[in-house]
């Protein structure tokens, strides 16, 4: 099974986070990093099982970076039914209306094209206690191994 | 051969200037350089104290030096310790990243007064920043002049309970200061009509969960675009609030014309409605917030090998994602300029800066940083270090056991 990280940030936090993630990972897994930015809908695939962090904005909305791919779930049709993916959100409970409101609506997006989310979504809080990655990583420790059960060896 | 960039000021658009550069090519040597023995400018100093969520971007500017190879040198204010011209000399590029720190100050009638104060030195002295000057007396009905998230930060702070700060980093002398403050109303007043407020919606409506507030805000005309809205709306949301004694009140639409003072001191402002009537606001102290200026030591032109780069390029709009955008791009440029030019002369780079006494290098820092956590009390996350020689003593600190 391959890995990617997907990254939707502004500030840069997520995309530290998947460097992060990667880096623990690699020493088990093949996995690639890349920006949501530079994906569209269509490059996903079936054989990859995609960790996606991303931040949110404005008012519990989409980080800059994940805005294009965002837009591109919403205005196409694309048939994400052979994906599998899971969700790490970053946010701040000072905006307590909207709190990783970003994550949501991706997870939101990618569900409705037909994709299948692994394991609950898991947010970070950048005004609680927990650094970003010790909480990401045992999510994606036990996504993995989730997804290693349903996506099977095969793949 | 390699390439050496100096970037003057150690805060967002400075620090992610540097990441861009170091992630496009890592064998750069990148020196960020600041007037103050810390990094992270406005980030450590301008940031609200109660919005540490939005400070936590300094970790990501601890890695620029624990792994990205950047050198931070700090206490080295160019154009002073280091003339501009000897640094541009001694680097293939200058990025001039020093933020805008002078109040602008309204042209009204009757100015100077004493009670009369700028945001940005309100803010330093609140968040205990080492050339500040002392905290001021702003009487029972301060008022606010200025439409933008500075405006809410100190209208926040000022209406805050004792409790409401646990887990910031205020520190002790201005947690005494506000709860000492005696304020019964604050009056907030903006220039524009509501609808072109420059506030944050979530900022406003974050005030709606003070504790001790009773806020009132004047009816806004109708006709707002959809950022307009989105502002009306939360201002209409915390209309009402009424939690506790402190009066909050919010007015738009009012032109300042003139200060009017009694023995030197402030005793109301002047303004002119929007319905050309002119009304007389008492207040114990004004505070303006109505943007920020630079204070004319450095080059404000780009020449060759010479960037500007955050605040100090744009102007004191935006926040700190902004600038994150805006040094990708100049990071790109600066890579161009450098590519198109293989043959240029060696440069030496941070040699220039061994003259400055008392440097403070990232190790410096990290021992203030520790330093900091250690000392705060139960309700606090963090304890500043407030004065230049404090934190030189512990940056600067020589191994006495050397031979
Ligand atoms: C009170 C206040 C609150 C804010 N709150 C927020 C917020 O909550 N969220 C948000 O996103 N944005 C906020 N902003 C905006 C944000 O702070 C700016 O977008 C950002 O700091 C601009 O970055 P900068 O690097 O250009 O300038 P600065 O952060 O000002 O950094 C400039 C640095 O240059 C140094 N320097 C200056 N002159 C020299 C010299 N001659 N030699 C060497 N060093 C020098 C200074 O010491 C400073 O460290 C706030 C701004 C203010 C004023
Ligand atoms: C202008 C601004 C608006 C934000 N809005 C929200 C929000 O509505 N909800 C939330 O949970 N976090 C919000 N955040 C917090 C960010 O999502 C959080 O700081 C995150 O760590 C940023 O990650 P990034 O650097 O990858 O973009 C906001 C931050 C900023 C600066």
């Amino acid at each position: 099974m391959k890995l990617a990280i997907l990254y939707g940030t502004e500030t840069g936090n997520a995309e530290m986070l998947a460097e992060d993630l990667q880096s623990a990972l690699e020493a088990d897994h093949e996995v690639s990093v890349a920006n949501l930015s530079d994906i569209a809908p269509e490059d996903l695939d079936g054989d990859t099982f995609y960790l996606v962090v991303c931040s949110t904005y404005g008012d519990g909305e989409l980080p800059a970076s994940a805005q294009p791919f965002g837009a591109a779930l919403d205005a196409g049709d694309p048939d994400l039914s052979h994906v599998h993916f899971a969700i790490f959100g970053l946010g701040d409970s000072a905006y307590p209306d909207t709190f990783n409101g970003g994550s949501a609506v991706l997870a939101a997006a990618l569900a409705q094209r037909g994709a299948t989310m692994i394991g609950d979504r898991v947010t970070h809080d950048a005004s609680g206690p927990d650094l970003a990655e010790d909480l990401a990583l045992p999510w994606a420790e036990a996504v993995i191994a989730e997804a290693a059960t349903r996506l099977g060896a095969a793949a | 051969m390699t390439r050496h960039v100096a970037i003057v000021g150690a805060g967002p658009s400075g620090c992610f200037l540097a990441q861009a550069l170091l992630k496009a090519r890592p064998d750069l040597a990148v020196d960020l350089i600041d007037r103050l023995p810390v990094p992270y400018g406005l980030v450590r100093y301008g940031v609200a104290a109660d919005h540490q969520g939005t400070k936590a971007i300094a970790r990501q500017f601890a890695r620029l030096f624990e792994r990205q190879g950047a050198r931070f040198h700090g206490n080295v204010e160019i154009g002073r310790d280091v003339p501009l011209a000897a640094l541009r000399e001694a680097y293939d590029a200058v990025v001039l990243a020093s933020g805008l720190s002078g109040d602008r100050t309204p042209d009204l009638a009757g100015l100077p007064l004493a009670g009369v104060h700028g945001a940005g030195a309100l803010t330093r002295a609140l968040y205990d920043h080492p050339d500040a000057g002392p905290l001021p007396d702003l009487g029972a009905h301060p008022l606010i002049l200025g439409n933008g998230n500075v405006a809410l930060d100190i209208l926040r702070l000022l209406a805050k309970t004792p409790d409401e700060l646990d887990g910031s980093d205020l520190g002790p002398r201005a947690t005494r200061w506000l709860a000492d403050s005696g304020i019964e109303t604050i009056t907030i007043v903006g220039r524009s009509p509501a609808a072109q407020a420059r506030f944050d919606p979530v900022m406003v409506r974050e005030l709606g969960a003070l504790q001790g507030v009773s806020i009132t805000v004047e009816a806004a005309p109708p006709g707002a675009d959809d950022a307009g809205e989105k502002v009306l709306a939360a201002l209409a949301q915390i209309d009402g609030t009424a939690t506790g004694p402190r009066r909050i009140a919010f007015r738009f639409g009012l032109t300042p014309t003139g200060v009017v003072g009694e023995g030197g001191r402030i005793v109301a402002l002047t303004v002119t409605r929007p319905d050309g009537v002119a009304e007389t606001l008492p207040c114990t102290a004004l505070v303006t917030a109505i943007g920020f200026r630079g204070d004319g030591t450095l080059p404000t032109d780009e020449g060759p090998g010479l960037y500007k780069a955050g605040w100090f390029a744009r102007g004191p709009r935006g926040t700190i994602p902004e600038n994150r955008a805006d040094a990708q791009a100049l990071a790109l440029r600066i890579l161009a300029d450098l590519d198109a030019d293989p043959d240029a002369p060696a440069k030496p780079g941070a040699a220039v800066l061994d003259r400055c006494r008392d440097r403070v290098d990232y190790d410096g820092w990290s021992r203030i940083d520790a330093a900091e956590l250690a000392a705060a009390p139960a309700n606090r996350c963090r304890q500043k270090l407030d004065t230049r020689a404090a934190m030189l003593a512990l940056a600067c600190r020589t191994e006495e056991t050397q031979p």
